[in-house]
């Protein structure tokens, strides 16, 4: 499943990249200045390289998000397939997996809009958060009180964002794990179960992405400390590792609340599906 | 007065001293003769300027309403040639009003910039005396020299009942009242800072034939006269003050203030700070003209940040003395302005210098080190030599600029670097080429600052100078302009150059005649883009099927080098082949193009304009050079960093999911 769900990644980004290295190479394929860039980094020059008519990264910058994007909407379209592999507790064939897609994409996409509406309120909080940390900053007798305010405000946002996707992620698994067609009533349920055993799941979530930040670290040490400018391989290899590890930081949660879940509540399962199909490959 | 280079004198020399003395009195004979007083120097100094003027000020500064009442005795000597009855007098505080000039440029070129009360600031004249000539403050009269704005308030003058013969001295006694902005634009206050420029009524500067005083725009500093300033501040007892003067004393008053009594000589402007939370670091550092105090006023969250300070401003001393003439102060103030009123830091006054920096810097970023050599650099180059930073702005700027750039060179790595973080690179030169190359044919260097398009004083002023002296420096050589900006330095130091001298100093000490690239670089906007358009090499005997054999095969090669811009400047363009051999050719430029061709057993590898790197002025360093065979290398990895990019990117988008 990671792979399928990286290659997904990798192709979509690939689409992103291959214009922006077509852009690039017409300014420095035939060019020695180019040699700055590669084996070193001057930033004069990438300044100077995409002030360039003929490079225009602004222009490509829409093209990447909106492949970025369309990477959120199959990972909402994926996850259906994936929970319900976790809550059958075994690899499902390819027939049952996409039909599983299938099954809870819209309801995960009106997932989705509920949790939009839930994040508004947190912006507009980290945002009043960053503005006061700004005043302070600059207004404040003590200069560090605006630093230690917006710590402590992005602290609490992101305190409150991992327990909105903590919630949001049980409702998803409430919905398979019931067959919930309501998707309001999946919510509420979700709610009362998170906020209900807040501890223990949070704790779950939180040494999962701790070791997330440490891989994270890791490899940007790595890279700073070891991979010489014009090792382009093992600067690809590294990033894709990062990638790849971030995605099954993704993964990882899900296959553990859906394991919380089935341990811990009271609603029984329904009977996994019976479509027979080849084994998808992970 | 004429500085003698520093092999052969120095300016603190006894020598000077019995010949600065000399002059003292010869001018005191002339002034005695015409029955003005004698202001010399202090006892035991000699003069190193022509002391237009003495201010003598006693100030009292408000913490609480951010407001300076004070009064000033200033008397002028009038060397003009001719009798003066009308002078002239700068009140740069009423630009931060909403309808100065200085808030319109602001609002003009900021269409988003919002005014509040805060921003107000202010200079009252009370009363205008004149020494045997009475209360003139009716006769003052603002005038808008620049741009007839009627409500512009930043320049006065005031006719005199009677002329000021010319040799004599005429004293002015003015009262006034200065109410500090929150700063944003160097002087103003900030919780219970201050920093305090450009505060009091200064006289204009008689150049040229004319009076010279500008009204004060928002891309433009300052100009004025040499002389002494006497002045007394009182402020509250635990505020550490910082000045351009030397502390003489300081008296503890009984309502809990204290006063200081404040000395600089030779100076053309006075600017002081306080606060009292700076923390004090001193120093000292010796060169080829003396002991120099220095004095650090820290923020007490940058206090770890002296020693990057320090370091800075010892080794651009000592760079200074060396390349250019010695540092011919005692003393160096830097001031560190706390949080919040970094709007005040990056700016220069005589022997004071305000620094920048956050809580944050980290070593490989050398931002600090930046700011303290560049202002310390306007010591000379402006504090020294003290051009007019209205009308020739690139003079004090710009020269800077370039030599800020050679300061950064030397002690912080071979590529110059500014910038030495996690791999990323930024040398100074380079950054100062990319501001020039972000703008390049709006304005002539020669324009008056005010006058620049809206957004180009800086690319200009800074960025295209430093570009137009470092390609000099290929022209005539490092050391050549080197020794040329010694002799300006010595030359023009305590008087008022303007651009020509500069740029005939140059051309006397390199022996060129460089009017060709004045006249494109200083007084004109012609953009400079020599390109490599294509390389081919083809085999003799293309008509015949033959394999080709290295080192045997006949090819024809041809390089196509354009002139895409409007600058002609000579350039060598450098030819490699596949046989190791390199061809170097010399073209003048002035054609649009020029084909080179070769017969050889060999195949073009490359073609480079300019394969030494000296013509900085190029605008587009990419089409420089053609490889006849591409080379992706630097695209996989710039496309991978983007591939990198927008897949994280994507999977953190994907958490919503």
């Amino acid at each position: 499943m990671l792979w399928g769900v990286y290659a997904v990644n990798f192709l979509l980004a690939l689409m992103g990249a291959l214009p922006v290295a077509l852009y690039l190479g017409r300014v420095l394929n035939r060019s020695l200045a180019a040699e700055r860039l590669y084996k070193a980094f001057d930033l004069s020059l990438f300044v100077e390289l995409i002030t360039q008519p003929d490079v225009s990264l602004s222009a490509l910058l829409p093209g990447s998000f909106l492949l970025a994007s369309l990477f959120l909407v199959a990972m909402v379209f994926l996850s259906g397939g994936v929970l319900e592999a976790y809550r059958c507790d075994r690899r499902l064939g390819a027939g049952e997996f996409f039909q599983a897609c299938g099954a809870f994409f819209w309801r995960f996409v009106r997932l989705l809009v509920f949790l939009l509406a839930v994040l508004v309120p947190i912006g507009l909080l980290f945002n009043l958060a960053q503005q006061w940390s700004g005043r302070l900053s600059a207004d404040a007798p003590w200069e560090m009180l605006g630093f230690w305010v917006g710590v402590g405000g992005t602290i609490v946002v992101l305190f409150l964002l991992l327990a909105v996707r903590l919630w949001f992620d049980m409702a998803q698994v409430c919905a398979v794990a019931e067959s919930e067609h309501k998707m309001r009533r999946a919510l509420v349920r979700a709610f009362r179960l998170t906020f209900g055993n807040f501890a223990q799941l949070f704790w779950i979530y939180l040494r999962i992405l701790l070791v997330a930040a440490v891989g994270l670290a890791m490899a940007l040490w790595l890279w700073v400390r070891f991979v010489r400018p014009e090792w382009v391989a093992v600067s690809f290899l590294l990033g894709q590792a990062v990638v790849a590890q971030w995605l099954a930081t993704r993964l990882w949660l899900r296959a553990s609340e859906t394991l919380w879940y089935q341990h811990h509540s009271a609603a029984p399962p329904p009977e996994p599906s019976t479509a027979s199909a080849p084994n998808l490959a992970a | 007065m004429t500085c003698q280079p520093k092999e052969a004198n120095r300016l603190r020399h006894p020598g000077w001293k019995i010949l600065g003395a000399a002059l003292v009195l010869i001018e005191g004979m002339i002034a005695a003769a015409q029955g003005a007083t004698n202001v010399a120097g202090r006892a035991g100094t000699s003069p190193l300027s022509r002391r237009v003027v003495a201010y003598q000020i006693e100030a009292r500064l408000d913490v609480n309403k951010k407001s300076i009442d004070a009064t000033e005795i200033l008397t002028y000597l009038n060397l003009a040639g001719r009798p003066l009855d009308q002078f002239p007098f700068h009140l740069y505080l009423n630009a931060f009003q909403p309808k100065s000039t200085f808030m319109r440029e602001v609002r003009r070129d900021d269409p988003g910039f919002e005014w509040e009360e805060k921003h107000f600031g202010s200079i009252e004249v009370k009363s205008f005396e004149v020494a045997g000539m009475g209360d003139l403050t009716r006769q003052i009269k603002f005038v808008q020299p620049d741009d007839a704005n009627p409500d512009d308030r930043t320049v006065f003058q005031v006719r005199l009942p009677k002329p000021v013969r010319s040799g004599a001295r005429v004293q002015f006694k003015i009262a006034f009242h200065a109410k500090l902005p929150e700063v944003f634009a160097r002087t103003g206050y900030k919780r219970d800072f201050f920093m305090v420029a450009q505060w009091f009524p200064k006289v204009g500067v008689w150049w040229h034939g004319a009076w010279n005083c500008h009204q004060f725009h928002d891309s433009t500093e300052f100009f004025a006269d040499f002389g002494t300033y006497d002045v007394k501040l009182t402020v509250p007892q635990n505020y550490v003050l910082g000045s351009s003067g030397e502390e003489l004393a300081s008296v503890n008053n009984p309502d809990g203030t204290k006063t200081l009594t404040l000395h600089a000589e030779d100076v053309h402007d006075f600017a002081w700070t306080a606060n009292p939370n700076f923390r004090v670091v001193e120093d000292t550092w010796t060169g080829s003209a003396g002991k120099v105090k220095i004095r650090l006023l820290m923020a007490p969250g940058h206090l770890t940040q002296a020693p990057r300070y320090l370091r800075a401003l010892k080794s651009t001393l000592a760079r200074f003395d060396r390349r250019y003439g010695p540092y011919p102060y005692d003393r160096i103030t830097v001031v560190d302005p706390p949080h919040g009123a970094l709007r005040a830091g990056g700016m220069e006054y005589p022997t004071l210098i305000t620094a920048d920096t956050t809580w944050w810097m980290p070593e490989g970023l050398h931002m600090p080190e930046l700011v303290v050599v560049h202002e310390f650099g306007h010591q000379y180059w402006y504090g020294i030599v003290a051009t007019n930073e209205f009308e020739e702005a690139w003079l004090d700027e710009g020269i800077n600029s370039y030599t800020e750039a050679k300061m950064m060179d030397s002690p912080y790595g071979p590529a110059r670097f500014a910038i030495n973080l996690w791999g990323l690179t930024l040398s100074d030169a380079d950054s100062r080429t990319l501001s020039y190359r972000s703008l390049p044919d709006t304005d002539p260097l020669a324009r008056k600052a005010y006058q620049y398009m809206s957004g180009a004083y800086g690319g200009i002023t800074y960025g295209k100078t430093a570009t137009v002296l470092l390609t000099l420096e290929g022209i005539i050589g490092e050391e050549t302009l080197r020794r040329a900006l010694q002799t300006y330095f010595t030359r023009y130091c305590f008087t008022h150059p303007t651009g020509e001298d500069f740029l005939k100093t140059i051309e006397g000490v390199s022996g060129q005649n460089l009017r060709w690239f004045f006249d494109q670089a200083v007084y004109g906007t012609q953009v400079l883009d020599y390109a490599v358009e294509s390389v081919n090499s083809d085999r003799a005997d293309w008509f015949e099927e033959k394999a080709e054999k290295k080192g045997e095969t006949l090819y024809r090669s041809s390089v196509l080098v354009r002139r895409k811009g409007d600058f002609i400047f000579p350039v060598e363009v450098e030819v490699k082949f596949d046989n190791g051999e390199k061809v170097r050719e010399k073209w003048d430029g002035r054609d649009r193009w020029i084909r080179l061709a070769y017969e050889k057993k060999a195949r073009i590898v490359s073609a480079e304009v300019d394969p030494e790197h000296k013509v900085w002025l190029d605008t587009n360093l990419f089409n420089n050079s053609q490889t006849r065979e591409r080379h992706s290398a630097a695209t996989r990895k710039l496309a991978n960093y983007w591939l990198f990019l927008t897949q994280f990117f994507a999977q953190l988008l994907a958490w919503l999911a």
